[in-house]
C-alpha cells in the first residue's frame, strides 16, 4: 500500500494547487534554460550554417560578427591560389534596419560572393538561391516575407526568391541573404535628407580652401544631387571562408595562410568560442542566477508544504511508527510525495512550455540533455525541499499514539 | 510461558524540577486466552505500565518476556523493539487513532502490511468481518460511528496476529451499551485468537468480562481478586 498517494487522494485539491504553483515556477525556469539555448544556438548558428572550417578575417580582429573585420576582396584570389584549399569566398554581414515596403525591417543582412555561393547551402526551405547578380533576397520565415514579395529597400526594387528555416545572426536577427554587392548597396544607403546634408558638407568644406576659387566648377559639380563621388573599383569584405580539399586538413591550409601578415586565420571552433565568450557571457551569467533564485523559490515552497503535510500528520506518524513502520517507510511516504509534486509541476512545466515558448519573442532551445538536466534539477530539489520533513518525521515518538 | 511476563519494573522521569517515580517493582504475567484489567487513579501508573510494556517507553529496570523472548533485561534491550512491536503486539487506546487518510480497509491493512503479514489484504476483510464491519470496509474513519471506529482499531490491533493486545482506556470515548460490546470483542478476541489482553479501563460494569483484575496505586501494582498477583 502507498501511503503517499493514499495521503494525496485524500488532499487532492491542496496537491494540485501546489504542484500547479510549482509547475509555473519551473515553467521559467524551464524558458530560462531554453533562453541559454537559444542564445547559444542564435550566436552561432550563422557560423555553422556556413559551413567554412576557417574564416579569414582582418588581421588581430575578431571575426565578421563579433568585430570590425575589413580585408580586400582580392584575399579572396589569393586564398583560392593556395595548394590544398578547394573553395574559398568572400562574405558581409552587417545588421541593418531598414524601412521596406512600410514595415520596418531589422535584419542580419550577409552578403555572399554570388555565383559561387547562391546560399543554397544555408538550408533554403522555399524558393530557390540566389540566381542572379541584382535584385534577389533570401529571407528568413521569421521577417514575414513570402517568396515572390517584392520590396524596396535602398530605392532598389528587390524581390524574395528564396526562405531560410530559422536562420538567424549571432544576436537573434533574422537572416538576409543578398549577393555581396546588393548587400553593400543597402548597408551604405542613406536617405535623401542625409545625402543633401552630406552635400552642404562637402561643399561648407571646399569654400574654406582655395580650391574653390581655383575650380569654380567643382563647387557646381558638388552641388549636383546627381553627381557622387566615384565608388572604389571593390568594396571591402568582412571575411573569406575557406573549405580545404576533403584529403587536406585544415590545420594545414591555417598553418599556411597564418604567415600573411594582413590576415587572421580562424577555425571555426575558434569563431564559435569568440562569439560564445561576447554575446552570450553575461546572459548567461544573469540566466544562471535568475535560475537560482526560482530554483531556491521552488525549493522553499515545495518544503513549505511537504513540512506543513507532515506536522499536520504528526499523530499518524505516530501511529506508523506504533505499528513498527520502519524508517525507511516513514521516510519513503515524505519523500514520494515531494517527489510526486516535483514530477507533476515538470509534466506541467513542459507541457506549458510546449504551447507557450514559440510564442515568446527570442527562440527557446531545448534539447533532450536540457530537458534531463532540468529534471534531475527537479528531483533534486524535491530531494532537498523534503530532508527537513523528514527528520522531522523520523524524530516524532511513537508514544505520541498512546496519548490520545 | 505467559505470552507477557514482566518482573521487577521501575520507571522514573522527571516532570518539569520533579521526579516522579511513576513504576516501582512492578510484576506482571499474562496468559494467552486470558482478558487481564488493569485499574486504578489517574496518575497511579497504568499508562505508563503500558508504555512499557509495549515496548515504546522501555523500564529502567526489570525484566520483560514476550511469549518465550526476553526483549528488555535491565538496561538493556535485546533485538529491535520496533521489529518485536511488529511481530508481537497490538495497540488499541481511548481514541480510535485511525489514520484519516486510509479506508478502514487499509487501516488495518496496513498494520499487517507492516508486520509483512501474508495476504494483508485478505486478512483485514476477515477481521473487519469478524469484527462486524465488514460493510463499511471502504469508508474512511470521518464516516465511521465511535463504536464502529474503535472495532475498526481492534482488527488493526489484530492484523498482526499479536501474541499480546494492550488497550489502553478502549472504552473511554464510549456510552455504557457500545463500551460493554467493546468489552465483549476484547473477550472473544482473546477467545478465539488465543490473544492475551491487557485492558487498562476505569469501567467497573464491565468487570465480570476480565479473567483477572489488577489494580496499579502510586506506581505499584496489588493483586484484586481473581488470579492476579
Amino acid at each position: 500500500m502507498n501511503l503517499a498517494l493514499a495521503d494525496i487522494r485524500s488532499n487532492v485539491r491542496r496537491f494540485i494547487a501546489t504542484s500547479l504553483g510549482v509547475g509555473l515556477l519551473f515553467t521559467v525556469v524551464l524558458a530560462m534554460a531554453g533562453i541559454y539555448g537559444g542564445l547559444v544556438d542564435d550566436a552561432t548558428m550563422l557560423e555553422r550554417s556556413a559551413m567554412a572550417p576557417l574564416w579569414v578575417v582582418q588581421r588581430d580582429s575578431r571575426g565578421p560578427f563579433a568585430d570590425q573585420s575589413r580585408i580586400d576582396p582580392s584575399v579572396v584570389a589569393r586564398v583560392w591560389a593556395v595548394p590544398g584549399v578547394a573553395r574559398a569566398r568572400g562574405l558581409t554581414f552587417q545588421v541593418v534596419q531598414r524601412r521596406a515596403s512600410d514595415r520596418e525591417l531589422r535584419f542580419a543582412l550577409v552578403g555572399l560572393d554570388w555565383p559561387e555561393d547562391d546560399g543554397r547551402a544555408f538550408n533554403v526551405v522555399a524558393g530557390r538561391g540566389l540566381g542572379q547578380a541584382k535584385g534577389e533576397l533570401v529571407v528568413d520565415a521569421s521577417l514575414g516575407l513570402a517568396v515572390g514579395t517584392a520590396l524596396t529597400l535602398a530605392g532598389e526594387e528587390f524581390r524574395v526568391v528564396g526562405q531560410l528555416h530559422q536562420l538567424l545572426g549571432p544576436g537573434g536577427e533574422p537572416v538576409v541573404l543578398s549577393t555581396m554587392k546588393d548587400a553593400q548597396l543597402i548597408f551604405d544607403y542613406a536617405a535623401p535628407d542625409a545625402r543633401s546634408m552630406e552635400r552642404e558638407r562637402r561643399l561648407e568644406r571646399l569654400r574654406v580652401t582655395e580650391l574653390a576659387s581655383m575650380a569654380p566648377s567643382i563647387e557646381g559639380l558638388l552641388a549636383d544631387p546627381a553627381w557622387s563621388p566615384p565608388a572604389l573599383p571593390s568594396a571591402p569584405i568582412n571575411a573569406v571562408l575557406v573549405n580545404p580539399f576533403d584529403s587536406v586538413s585544415f590545420r594545414e591550409i591555417q598553418a599556411k595562410l597564418s604567415g600573411w601578415e594582413d590576415v587572421t586565420v580562424l577555425t571555426n571552433q575558434e569563431q564559435e568560442q569568440i562569439l560564445l565568450e561576447g554575446t552570450v557571457d553575461k546572459p548567461k551569467r544573469q540566466l544562471a542566477l535568475f535560475s537560482i533564485i526560482l530554483i531556491v523559490t521552488s525549493s522553499i515552497l515545495i518544503s513549505a508544504l511537504i513540512y506543513t503535510t507532515t506536522l499536520d500528520k504528526l499523530h499518524d506518524i505516530a501511529m506508523l511508527k506504533l505499528l513498527g513502520a520502519s524508517s525507511a517507510r516513514i521516510a519513503g511516504m515524505v519523500l514520494q510525495q515531494a517527489w510526486l509534486m516535483g514530477v507533476l509541476g515538470y509534466a506541467l512545466a513542459i507541457t506549458l512550455g510546449h504551447f507557450a515558448f514559440p510564442h515568446f519573442p527570442r527562440r527557446i532551445v531545448l534539447n533532450d540533455t536540457a530537458f534531463v538536466g532540468v529534471g534531475v534539477l527537479v528531483l533534486v530539489v524535491s530531494t532537498l525541499a523534503s530532508l527537513v520533513a523528514v527528520k522531522f518525521a523520523l524524530r516524532v515518538d511513537p508514544a505520541r499514539a498512546l496519548e490520545g | 510461558m505467559p505470552a507477557l511476563h514482566a518482573e521487577g519494573i521501575y520507571k522514573s522521569y522527571e516532570s518539569g524540577q520533579t521526579f516522579v517515580q511513576a513504576l516501582t517493582n512492578v510484576c506482571l504475567s499474562v496468559h494467552a486466552g486470558t482478558m487481564v484489567a488493569l485499574l486504578g487513579p489517574s496518575g497511579s501508573g497504568k499508562s505508563t505500565l503500558v508504555k512499557a510494556l509495549g515496548l515504546v517507553s522501555p523500564p529502567d529496570n526489570g525484566r520483560i518476556w514476550i511469549e518465550d523472548q526476553l526483549v528488555v533485561d535491565g538496561a538493556n534491550v535485546f533485538g529491535d523493539l520496533r521489529h518485536v512491536r511488529r511481530k508481537k503486539l497490538g495497540f488499541v487506546f481511548q481514541r480510535a487513532n485511525l489514520i484519516p487518510f486510509l479506508t478502514a480497509k487499509q487501516n488495518v491493512q496496513i498494520a499487517g502490511d507492516i508486520a509483512d503479514t501474508p495476504n494483508p489484504g485478505t486478512r483485514a476483510d476477515e477481521l473487519l468481518r469478524y469484527l462486524e464491519v465488514g460493510h463499511r470496509a471502504g469508508s474512511f474513519p470521518r464516516e465511521l460511528s465511535g463504536g464502529e471506529q474503535q472495532r475498526v482499531a481492534v482488527a488493526r490491533a489484530l492484523a498482526n496476529s499479536p501474541a499480546l493486545v494492550l488497550a489502553d482506556e478502549p472504552t473511554a470515548a464510549l456510552d455504557g451499551t457500545r463500551g460493554r460490546s467493546v468489552m465483549e470483542l476484547f473477550r472473544r478476541v482473546a477467545r478465539e485468537q488465543n490473544a492475551a489482553v491487557l485492558v487498562v479501563t476505569h469501567d467497573h460494569r464491565t468487570l465480570d468480562l476480565f479473567d483477572e483484575l489488577h489494580e496499579m496505586e502510586d506506581g505499584r501494582l496489588k493483586p484484586r481478586g481473581g488470579d492476579s498477583h
